[in-house]
């Protein structure tokens, strides 16, 4: 019960992109279509798990001192072995996502993530966690990517649905992804304070 | 010729933060104040500078050589964490005016994804270099000229925030919401200068 | 457990030891997926000929090794009866809005154009990337035609000219954008994109054929 817990706060209360408004490169810059959005989000939370786990099984063996550098490095050697494995076999998602995938490693919510919670709490709640906090990403990178692909290329996970004359190519760019991103935080602002 | 167009098109057309997305998180987080935006400006393109040089020594004469690729994300982020580390240890101790101004950012600029991000670009040579060959002096010119583009995006940022304060501004719209709207204006306010190289490029009859 | 108290020794002994272990393990998982890597990029290569060349017809082909020349790649591909169906050409221009745009067309032994695939782009993601379908698709008639206020701000829908590539041939037909006293209409709002496509299908035939119509006509702007 309280490992669901740590799940679902990680996608709702602490929701890393509308609330704790954290990784927000890859959240702008990868979201043009509700696929590219996914696979950025899933690629981040298989990262965001293991290093979870490696760094709560690690925590007593990682002196204070060289903490944050050894942190970087588990991070980085998953990262490094999750562009191996894209460009192997997901070739097409290798080249959408392109240098946002090694860009991972400074994305500040898995190292967040592992300060706040993975050094501190055991291996299984530390899972918990990553899984939650990278389903939040997760959803909320394919949520953002649907309404700009949809309003911007009329289209859903790629299946038309608007005519293209209808498009609002906005969207699809750079200033779209500001804008939605900005739209979407203020919904969700006053869904918390209606909440409270 | 080629090289005043990487700088016009870094700063303007492909600005790193309003178009490519890079270095985000301090463009949001800290652009409240003009003068504190241009602090942070100035260390990332001191940073930024430095770690492409090294970056890229360290792809064409270690990796590649040893056909040891595969390692550089890891070794480029731990050698970009060092560098801000010793840069602050040799600030502090040669001009404690300058640690003074810039030593607060230091930290912050290790997981600034534009220093790690343009340090992949230019050792893989991925970048728009005008037709040029990618070499050191080019990559170090386009990191320049990237770091100049955001520091510039940053300031004007800034300026813009400072006034929205005065503003009264929706409740659920206030913070970031707001800010990131307002970066949305601006990065179509920078669309407005592409193809502006290419117009160069024919005017200086190329 | 305790946890490890930060000394000097400490450190040093935990940070080697983290580093040595995650470069033996990127070293083994670079072992196993390095060759699917460089299977996954020729497979690439040859779906891209068969897509330019063959398309969707359902017949035995076999592609003649690369030839590399001035920076061109061809790709030449015969039938199962030894007929030439047509020659791959990848042609890449410094040009596009972003840097490099790299194209792969397809032309018969007349010059005519079977196919292309973007293969590589720096465009704007969304806007250039339609490459990729604009130059293949019939033109729009009669779809939904906005009112002026959606064309004011969404842009014009595409009028009733003419970009479809397939089964024009660069030695009779003025393959640049219609501005340019072209046949061919611009991606709307990537008329840089657009011109840095057609610039690529030009020098492809020119390497191939030595000569396109639309040399005579454009000078400056091409």
């Amino acid at each position: 019960m309280k490992y669901f817990k740590t799940i679902t706060d990680g996608i709702f209360k602490g929701n890393p992109t509308f609330v704790l408004l954290l990784g927000m490169c890859p959240t702008l810059a990868t979201t043009s279509s509700a696929m590219n959005g996914l696979g950025m989000g899933v690629a981040t939370m298989f990262v965001l798990i293991c290093s979870n786990a490696f760094i709560s099984l690690l925590k007593n063996l990682i002196p204070d001192g060289v903490r944050i550098p050894c942190y970087i490095v588990v991070i980085a050697s998953f990262v490094t072995i999750l562009q191996m494995l894209i460009q192997a076999y997901l070739p097409e998602l290798y080249r959408t996502l392109g240098i946002f995938i090694p860009l991972i490693v400074v994305n500040c919510i898995i190292l967040g993530r592992a300060e706040a919670f993975a050094a501190k709490n055991n291996v299984l709640a530390s899972l918990c966690d990553g899984l939650g906090t990278g389903l939040g990403f997760t959803l909320a990178l394919t949520l953002l990517g649907m309404i700009r692909e949809f309003f911007g290329k009329g289209t859903f996970f790629g299946t038309e649905i608007l005519p293209s004359s209808c498009n609002m190519l906005l969207f699809v760019l750079a200033p779209g992804a500001f804008i939605t991103l900005g739209l979407l935080i203020a919904v969700v602002n006053s869904i918390r304070k209606n909440q409270a | 010729m080629e090289y005043f167009l990487i700088v016009i098109s870094a700063i303007f057309i492909n600005n790193i933060v309003l178009s490519q997305f890079l270095g985000i998180c301090p463009f949001l987080g800290v652009s409240k104040k003009i003068s504190t935006a241009a602090g942070m400006g100035i260390a990332v393109t001191f940073v930024l500078v430095i770690s492409v040089i090294v970056t890229y020594a360290l792809q064409t004469w270690v990796l590649n050589p040893l056909g040891l690729g595969y390692l550089q994300t890891i070794l480029f982020i731990l050698v970009i964490a060092g560098l801000v580390q010793m840069l602050e240890t040799v600030l502090k101790k040669v001009s404690p005016a300058l640690y003074q101004a810039l030593g607060i950012f230091l930290p912050l600029i290790t997981t600034n994804c534009c220093i790690l991000g343009v340090s992949i670009l230019v050792s893989n040579g991925n970048y728009p270099t005008q037709g040029l060959e990618p070499s050191l002096l080019v990559g170090v010119l386009y990191a320049f000229a990237t770091a100049a583009g955001f520091t510039m995006a940053l300031i004007i940022f800034a300026g813009i925030r400072e006034q929205l304060d005065t503003v009264k501004i929706p409740e659920p719209m206030r913070g970031m919401s707001i800010a990131l709207i307002t970066a949305g204006l601006l990065a179509m306010a920078f669309m407005g200068f592409s193809g502006v190289d290419h117009g160069i490029a024919s005017a200086l009859g190329h | 457990m305790k946890k490890l108290e930060s000394n000097r020794l400490n450190m040093a002994v935990v940070m080697t030891a983290i580093a040595v272990a995650a470069a033996g393990l990127l070293g083994w998982v670079n072992s196993f997926t390095q060759e699917p890597i460089a299977q996954k990029s020729s497979q690439a290569d040859f779906d891209a000929i068969r897509s330019v060349i063959i398309g969707d017809r359902d017949i035995e082909f076999t592609v003649a090794p690369a030839q590399e020349r001035n920076g061109f790649v061809f790709h030449k591909v015969t039938g199962a009866d030894g007929r030439t169906l047509g020659t791959a050409v990848k042609s890449t221009d410094p040009n596009g809005f972003g840097g490099d745009l790299t194209i792969m067309v397809g032309f018969d032994t007349e010059g005519e154009i079977l196919g292309y695939k973007v293969l590589d782009h720096s465009e704007t993601p969304g806007l250039g990337a339609q490459a990729d379908e604009w130059f293949r698709q019939p033109e729009k008639t009669g779809s939904v035609s906005g009112s002026k206020l959606s064309e004011l701000i969404f842009g014009a829908p595409s009028k009733a000219g003419s970009h479809n590539i397939i089964g024009m041939n660069p030695a009779d037909d003025v393959m640049t954008v219609s501005s340019d006293g072209g046949q061919v209409d611009a991606i709307t709002a990537s008329t840089i994109t657009s011109k840095a496509f057609l610039r690529a299908v030009n020098a492809a035939f020119k390497e191939l054929f030595g000569y396109t119509a639309a040399d005579a006509v454009s000078g400056a702007s091409y």
